[in-house]
């Protein structure tokens, strides 16, 4: 797992974009002191890129982890002081209200987020689908299809991907389809629908 | 006052075996329909970024059953099956088949089935101008997706199928739009020119070209074909291994790199993954790409969980 592509990932969940796999290697990541900073800075640039100001040193998850550490272990037998429960509550309370900072912080801007995304494109890449194939038919194009076209970029990590993958999906299709003993159609469907022309 | 709950609980707990037996029992109607239902219809399917109709016909007449099934629009896809042998494919589908039936049929075996995924019934529909029965077939495990099936209530005939993720989210949509379930003629059955004959296979007996193999698989996958291809872009041969579990697939392909340096790539295409993932073998690195209707995070695992080596994983 490269830097870059762990930064992509980053900015990708940032901008509430990332996929699953994405959210899995960030969290995996997310003790690193660098991948910390690294998370504040893009906060910064943002706020940035909107003339907003915000605390970068306002670390969350440290708080919270300091908060929870700070609470004593529960202890077995221990008396019911009302006291106890109150830390408790009080403990949860500013978890709560870490969660709200956070809410706030994530939805700042959603412009931003776009920008962001433009800039670093994540390292998807597209496979040529039938419904973008056939040009005149498709009279109201789907935003999000041309973009994903677009996004086929000629570097060549990418494009050795790009010469394969159709293929290999296909093969993975047809055989699913044609090859299975029962209910064909389903199989089928999604085999015609992975052609390109 | 206090005996009322128990009485829910117990309830509760009693109707939820008779249910799910209920729904093992459309499972088993559903299994054996496949192959003795004529019936003719169109159906559509979606995922993201596609959208697509086709027609179906399937003739049963003794023990012959015969598909044909024709994509209506786009290209005129076209395929047609006699007791699940290929028999001619349209030159848009010819592209990559391999030929040759998979080693291990995959009829459908609702027991088998039931030990990977839970049944249940979850209430009625329409679909098509037919009265169904809506069934949830949930995963027992995180490594596949769950179905939502709606059968003909009269015939046990899958009417509509969506997959869906693990989050709920709608991967892919399979409906039918009109169904009948008579006889079908045999100009109906009979392939279009364009489709193209397909000799027989002749390769049934094939044994493992392949010595890579995985360490780690999902409960209840198993491999269903093996074979060496020329890569399609380039003069390496690429292995092929094929899994499923019954319902959900999954193909592993392995290319070696030579020497080339190539990123980890991922992909989604509606309910198909593909994830690429370098392998360092001893014979130098391999590029390894799982496709699937699989959650990423498994596939992901798979990928890196092949070895080489002569010895098959057997689960």
């Amino acid at each position: 797992m490269s830097r870059e592509a762990l930064h992509e990932s980053l900015s990708a969940v940032m901008d509430n974009e990332a996929d699953e796999l994405e959210i899995r290697r960030v969290l995996a990541a997310s003790g690193e002191d660098e991948m910390r900073s690294t998370w504040s800075r893009y906060q910064v640039a943002r706020a940035a890129l909107h003339k907003e100001l915000i605390d970068p040193r306002l670390d969350i998850a440290a708080a919270v982890s300091a908060a929870i550490a700070d609470e004593a272990a529960p202890v077995v037998k221990a008396q019911r002081s009302p006291w106890r429960s109150m830390g408790r509550l009080a403990v949860a309370a500013s978890v709560t209200v870490a969660v709200l900072a956070g809410v706030r912080l994530y939805n700042q801007n959603d412009l931003s987020g776009q920008q962001l995304a433009q800039q670093a494109p994540a390292p998807v890449i597209s496979v040529p689908q039938a419904s973008q194939a056939q040009g005149p038919a498709v009279l109201a194009g789907y935003s999000e299809g041309q973009s994903e076209a677009g996004d086929a970029q000629a570097a060549p990590a990418e494009g050795w991907h790009e010469q394969r993958l159709p293929s290999f999906v296909r093969q993975h299709a047809q055989q699913a389809a044609f090859s299975g003993g029962s209910d064909s159609a389903l199989p089928f469907a999604r085999a015609a629908s992975m052609e390109e022309r | 006052m206090r005996v009322l709950p128990l009485y829910v609980v117990l309830g509760g707990w009693l109707s939820m075996p008779a249910l799910a037996a209920d729904a093992d029992e459309w499972m088993s109607r559903l299994a054996k329909t496949e192959h003795t239902q004529s019936y003719s219809g169109i159906f559509v399917y979606e995922r993201n970024g596609a959208f697509s109709s086709h027609a179906v016909w399937q003739g049963v007449d003794g023990d012959v059953v015969r598909e044909r099934m024709l994509q209506l629009d786009g290209p005129a896809s076209e395929v047609v099956r006699v007791n699940g042998e290929l028999k001619c494919l349209s030159t848009e589908l010819a592209g990559q088949f391999s030929g040759g039936k998979a080693w291990h049929e995959q009829s459908f075996d609702t027991h088998a089935l039931s030990e990977w995924y839970e049944f249940r019934v979850i209430g009625d529909s329409r679909v098509a101008g037919r009265e169904a029965v809506a069934l949830a077939i949930l995963p027992r495990d995180q490594h596949r997706y769950g179905f939502e099936l709606h059968l003909d209530r009269e015939t046990a005939l899958p009417l509509k199928s969506l997959l869906l993720s693990e989050r709920g989210q709608l991967l892919e949509r399979f409906q039918f739009a009109h169904l009948d379930t008579g006889d079908v003629s045999d100009s109906d059955l009979t392939p279009s020119m364009a489709c193209a004959t397909v000799a027989p296979s002749t390769q049934l007996d094939q044994q493992l070209e392949t010595n890579w193999r995985s360490d780690w698989l999902p409960a209840g996958f198993r491999l269903t074909k093996a074979d060496v291809r020329p890569s399609p872009a380039s003069d390496e041969s690429v292995s092929w291994l094929a899994y499923s579990d019954g319902l959900a697939s999954f193909s592993v392909f392995i290319e070696p790199l030579k020497g080339e340096v190539v990123e980890d790539a991922r992909s989604q295409m509606g309910p198909t993954v593909a994830v690429s993932k370098r392998i360092t073998a001893a014979e130098g690195d391999v590029m390894v790409t799982v496709v699937g209707e699989i959650p990423p995070g498994t596939a992901e695992r798979v990928a890196l969980s092949m070895r080489a080596g002569a010895a098959q994983a057997q689960r």
